[in-house]
């Protein structure tokens, strides 16, 4: 948690400030301590343990703005750095619409940092050698089944855990505290076939407590994901069934939230521009935005600027309910704030909750499920994206066999226009909670 | 350059602390030790909607600390400098080993090399007001060019990070690296279509890199080409001939076999590479390099971040697949020497082998006309955003933001947005002819392999058959 000392810190540099000619500050300090286990093929490879203070400094100041920030944090050195800072602004341009946020949108309630149960105290208990023992015991190297198909080359994984405490207050009295321990592990296995072809796997898993932490069940996640890749081809290109599984489907929703930001919507840059509340993609599609699940990640009660985030529909029945508003680019479009990006969003299942991957399988019939995406890129402006993908040919909504160096090419509208159904199987642990997606008439290159 | 006293007065320490500090990192024993001081500054300048009015400056401040047993590491960092902070960190790296301490010699030398990127004005002795006429300038430029121009934000950026080194061999090195980008992108309307271009430049170097030559450079490349994106369709996917176009095709080098070239993933037996040292890997002729002392450049290296004078590697010589990229780990495992590519995002990172500046000499195949006339049927591309590669299997992606269908040996439909996908030791093998126009793109390129590393890329026009380029039926 954030110590009184540090409060004090801050208020003390929005004093300094103020005194040297800022109208309005902002400023977030940030604490963060990580401790990381490396281990490869079964043995510690690697221990590093992280430190950080930093403060960033919002200044405003004769109508103009600037952004700052430092982690040489002594009384000399600050102040310094704040007279420097609002110095440097004073060369910039007077903007009317950069202003501390209204008052009356600003968050109140985050007093503690803890009040959405973020903070796990068994953090505290974690020493060297449990560090140490948890990610050892989540080795499985070497891996032997006596399956002639492959040798497992190397078992790659990384423990990490780690406290992060974060302060924000401004000039008009804002005063924000958000907490978060976090306990993370991750995994990457490589195998070899007797041809001397590689194939890798990799899973994961995050919490923001301990109990509920699973990094035991990562390796043999990854270690059948790169399996499953044995011997895959490209299918023969044409259009297919597309079902993608969770674990990658944000590559599918993520373009989508980026353009309903409100930057790229005031420079034009966004294929959403002029099309709030209009319905753009298929009414299947609904996506919520859940800021306040207690003990999830993502959770917050405040966002950059501290606006108060809600739980709200951001596309619902395929209509584009927001846009992502800072007080600036509210301003710049003449619209009200909302909050500076999603926190915690979720894609709702349809047609019926309850659903998983097999059932969008057998739903689709013959098609092609995405496991892994490999590169590629969106066009904000039209929409337009090409991604690389691996995954299984299945027919009858079963797997046939693995495919790999294969592309979809397609638009984002059309994309989701062709949306026939989200399964109920987002994973806990990722901070967007997107499940498994199906959609039909999707071009695969091969 | 500086000397020696101006970094240990930036950091307030001696020869005697850091020697200090070593031992207390060997102190459970270990066989190697390095500090990492580190003194970044950075700003930022921005023109959105035809005002310069917002931008900022950052400072970043520390230490990291590494002891290395054997292949294995321990780090720690702190941002202060001051004694106590400093030998906490290098006791928390001592816990990679549990023995008795090991012994290291106590006589210092300081390590000189050229100077590959001297500041001939220091970015942070200077007014950011100077800059924003520049900025101003470049909208301008770019409106007076193109009438469909919608919006226009230019970004001025620049750094300049004071380094000093220290190991347990008791080397001395230290480096002042400057680091300035703009980058440009518009977005441009034509009735009901929208499309939108970026360009950028990025050079170790002070602020005497700014100058109307610049200025009148970023401006074309912000709106060259853009009747052809506004034409440009997606073409038919398939496998097909494609032609890289010089320059920033050199991306597909950095995916496709920089990465897997790069020791760790070798040393660990996960690169398709790892079994093919000293064989051949593509025809006789081609070279593939990773330069560190380009003058100026964007991924130039005085000094790599483990205090290793920057080199020139040749990756693949004559075919031949002859060196990986090494840093100090992986150079011990293999008995070789470092190649000079340990390198870090900053103290907060330990380093890893990364790539410089990754190229392609050229090749003795005539010209770009005569690859295109050699490829008949297929696809040209010439800029790219960004790219991928799986180092296992070695299948590597890039996301081509324009081009041309290459019929009948000339360019004719432009393209744009495609993902082309490939596999790294098959589209070696498929290289088919090389070009004499190598060219280094000066973009600002940076590479995300576990950390963030300025880098930067080229190629003369190659001509590589069988690709799979993503497009509608």
């Amino acid at each position: 948690m954030i110590s009184e000392t540090e409060k004090a810190l801050v208020q003390d540099s929005i004093a300094l400030a103020l005194e040297k000619g800022a109208e309005h500050v902002r400023i977030t300090f940030n604490r963060n301590t990580e401790d990381l286990i490396g281990t490869l093929n079964g043995e510690v490879d690697k221990i590093t343990r992280c430190e950080d203070r930093s403060m960033s400094i919002t200044l405003f100041v004769d109508g103009r703005y600037g952004a700052f920030s430092t982690n040489k944090l002594d009384k000399a050195s600050l102040g310094a750095f704040i007279a420097d800072a609002i110095a440097t602004v004073r060369m910039f341009a007077p903007d009317p619409l950069r202003r501390l946020p209204d008052t009356a949108l600003t968050c109140k309630d985050a007093k503690t940092g803890d009040e959405l149960g973020l903070c796990d105290p068994a953090h505290e208990g974690m020493t060297p050698a449990r560090r140490r023992e948890t990610a050892l015991r989540a080795c499985i190297f070497p891996g032997t089944s006596g399956d002639p198909r492959y040798t497992m080359i190397s078992e790659e994984g990384e423990y990490s855990d780690s406290a992060f405490d974060s302060y924000m207050a401004d000039s008009d009295g804002l005063s924000c505290c958000h907490s978060e321990t976090s306990f993370d592990y991750w995994v990457e296995i490589t195998i070899e076939d007797p041809e001397g072809m590689k194939y890798s796997g990799s899973w994961w898993d995050s919490s923001t407590r301990l109990e509920g932490f699973d990094p035991a069940s990562c390796a043999r996640k990854a270690f059948a994901q790169a399996i499953a890749q044995i011997g895959a081809q490209p299918a023969p290109g044409g259009k297919y069934s597309m079902v993608v599984s969770s674990e990658v489907a944000s590559r599918l929703v993520s373009p989508l939230l980026s353009s309903m930001s409100g930057y790229s919507i005031q420079q034009g840059n966004s294929f959403l521009t002029g099309k709030l509340g209009e319905k753009v993609f298929g009414e299947g599609l609904t996506i919520m935005d859940l800021p306040h699940i207690k003990g999830e990640s993502g959770s917050r009660l405040f966002d950059s600027e501290g606006l108060a985030t809600r739980e709200a529909p951001l596309i619902e029945g395929g209509v584009v309910k927001e846009y992502f508003l800072s007080t600036y680019t509210a301003g710049k479009l003449g619209m009200e704030p909302t909050v500076d990006n999603a926190s915690r969003p979720r894609v709702m299942p349809w047609p019926r909750p309850g659903m998983d991957r097999e059932d969008l399988m057998r739903l689709c019939g013959d098609g092609i499920l995405v496991t892994e995406f490999n590169g590629g890129n969106f066009n904000p402006a039209t929409g337009d994206f090409s991604y690389g993908i691996a995954g299984t040919l299945f027919h009858d909504g079963k797997a046939v066999r693995p495919v790999d160096g294969m592309l979809i090419t397609g638009n984002f509208v059309s994309l989701w226009n062709n949306f026939v159904a989200a399964a109920d199987d987002a994973r806990r642990c990722m901070s967007k909670l997107i499940p498994t997606l199906a959609f039909s008439n999707v071009d695969f290159s091969g | 350059m500086k000397d020696l006293n101006y970094y240990l007065d930036k950091f307030g320490v001696t020869l005697a602390l850091m020697q200090s500090l070593v031992s207390e990192g060997l102190g459970c024993g270990g066989s190697w030790c390095d500090l990492y001081f580190e003194d970044s500054s950075f700003a930022d300048l921005l023109l959105r909607d035809s005002k310069v009015s917002a931008g900022g400056r950052h400072t970043d401040y520390g230490c990291g600390i590494r002891v290395l047993n054997g292949d294995k590491t321990g780090y720690a960092y702190c941002e202060s400098t001051d004694a106590k902070a400093l030998s906490s960190a290098a006791r928390a790296a001592a816990g990679i080993a549990a023995g008795p301490a090991a012994g290291f010699p106590r006589d210092t030398r300081v390590l000189q090399v050229p100077d590959r990127y001297p500041m001939r004005r220091d970015w942070r002795g200077c007014d950011m007001a100077g800059f924003v006429p520049l900025l101003e300038d470049i909208e301008k430029r770019i409106r007076s060019k193109e009438s469909s121009v919608f919006k226009v934000v230019a970004m001025l950026s620049w750094q300049v990070s004071d380094i000093l080194m220290f190991n347990s061999l008791g080397e001395v090195s230290f480096d002042t690296r400057p680091m300035g980008s703009i980058t440009v992108s518009v977005v441009f309307r034509r009735g009901d279509l929208t499309e939108n271009k970026t360009a950028s430049r990025s050079f170790r170097c002070g602020v005497e890199m700014l100058g109307p030559e610049l200025v009148e450079e970023l401006s074309s490349m912000a709106v060259d080409g853009i009747d052809a994106r506004f034409e440009a369709r997606r073409p038919k996917g398939g496998k097909m001939k494609v032609v890289m176009g010089a320059g920033a095709s050199g991306i597909l080098l950095h995916e496709a076999m920089g990465h897997a070239f790069e020791a760790d993933f070798n040393r660990k037996g996960q690169s398709i590479f790892a079994d093919k040292m000293g064989r051949k890997v593509c025809r006789p002729g081609i070279n593939i390099i990773d330069d560190g002392t380009i003058d100026g450049n964007r991924g130039a290296c005085n000094f790599d971040d483990e205090g290793v004078p920057g080199q020139k590697t040749y990756m693949v010589t004559d075919g031949i697949l002859t060196s990986y990229l090494h840093d100090r780990i992986s150079a011990t495992h293999y008995g070789v020497a470092p190649t000079g590519n340990g390198r870090r995002e900053s103290f907060r990172y330990n380093p890893i082998p990364r790539m410089r500046a990754t190229y392609m000499d050229s090749g003795g195949d005539g010209t770009l006309e005569d690859l295109l006339k050699l490829a008949g049927d297929g696809i040209y591309v010439d800029q790219f955003a960004n790219g991928e590669v799986k180092i296992g299997e070695g299948d590597f992606t890039f996301f081509v933001k324009s081009g041309y269908l290459i019929e009948g040996g000339r360019l004719t439909m432009p393209v744009k947005d495609i993902n082309i996908i490939g596999n790294g030791p098959k589209a070696l093998a498929d290289i088919e002819a090389v070009a004499g126009d190598l060219k280094i793109d000066d973009g600002t390129w940076t590479c995300g392999k576990e950390q963030s590393a300025y880098v930067s890329c080229g190629i003369p026009s190659v001509l590589v058959n069988n690709l799979t380029v993503g497009g509608g039926e």
